[in-house]
């Protein structure tokens, strides 16, 4: 049922753009639009992942925090270890308030996912690349009409290789599915 | 100018706007600070099927450092090696990039709780 598509292409581009924009400015003056917080579409949670010793699987998906504005997404996002820092075997998950970060969810059950394959070498070079810019695409409701069909996404880190994994609600949708995966 | 947050009409795109009147702009100087207004004045507070509230690229990089994206959030849970030091992980200063040595793949600890799903 998974869409599968192996994505690195597409997101190379937008690569490029990161890192100036990192080292960008410290702000003399500060304009109102620094002030105000900017509200998002969706509220949205991020789940942090560890498998533990008897514990259930459901039981080791960890709430962190909720958010709902783009302050509030990088005031989290600033103060949380990268995803090439996690322990192997650990995920981060964001998806909208009230889905859980798993098949059975009914939100998730009928869905499937895009999934972008990483090599070893790309954990130190593309991860925290494409996982972050799988998270603005999903706060900033890139996707237009069909954010809709969008749940959230997970990135694995494992030793076989990372994976990005981006959820969607509904597999009948076929054409939201690919406009997404575009 | 980079873009600042647009509400944009997410459905019926299609369906041409009855644009009740229009601004000649001469100057780059006329063009309004923030995408959310329009020249002239603003026209619309919401569009017909509804808004969506969405986000371009370069604002969100934007806000990355803006003062309100500096603290922490509160409650924020104690977990270690994601929201707080471990001893393994070197925390990076934010905004600075360091580029630090790479580590060696997986402990034989790591691998013991490795799952691949």
């Amino acid at each position: 049922m998974n869409n599968k598509a192996n994505h690195s292409v597409a997101f190379q581009n937008d690569k490029k753009q990161a890192k100036g924009e990192e080292e960008s400015k410290e702000h003399g003056d500060v304009s109102p639009e620094m002030l105000i917080k900017h509200p998002l579409q969706n509220t949205w949670t991020l789940w942090f992942f560890k498998i533990e010793n008897n514990r259930t699987w459901e039981d080791c998906q960890m709430e962190i925090a909720s958010f709902n504005t783009v302050e509030d997404f990088w005031a989290l996002y600033n103060h949380i270890e990268s995803a090439s820092h996690l322990k192997l075997g650990c995920d981060y998950s964001m998806f909208k308030q009230g889905i859980k970060p798993m098949w059975e969810d009914e939100h998730n059950c009928r869905g499937g996912r895009w999934l972008i394959n990483l090599n070893k070498q790309q954990r130190a070079t593309e991860l925290d690349n494409f996982w972050l810019e799988v998270l603005l695409l999903m706060i900033g409701e890139a996707f237009a009409e069909h954010s809709d069909e969008v749940c959230g996404a997970v990135v694995n880190v494992r030793s076989k290789g990372d994976k990005i994994g981006v959820w969607t609600a509904d597999v009948k949708k076929g054409e939201s599915i690919l406009k997404i995966g575009d | 100018m980079s873009a600042s947050p647009v509400a944009r009409q997410a459905v019926a795109q299609a369906v041409p706007q009855n644009i009740p009147r229009r601004v000649t702009i001469n100057s780059p100087a006329e063009l309004p600070n923030d995408y959310s207004t329009t020249p002239g004045g603003t026209l619309f507070s919401t569009t017909p099927g509804g808004t969506r509230i969405i986000y371009e690229r370069t604002f969100l990089m934007q806000m990355r450092n803006s003062p309100l994206a500096k603290t922490p959030p509160k409650n924020l849970p104690v977990i270690p090696g994601v929201t707080a030091k471990d001893t393994e992980v070197v925390h990076r200063e934010n905004g600075t990039i360091v580029e630090e040595p790479e580590k060696p793949e997986a402990t034989d600890v790591d691998n013991q709780f490795e799952m691949d799903l």
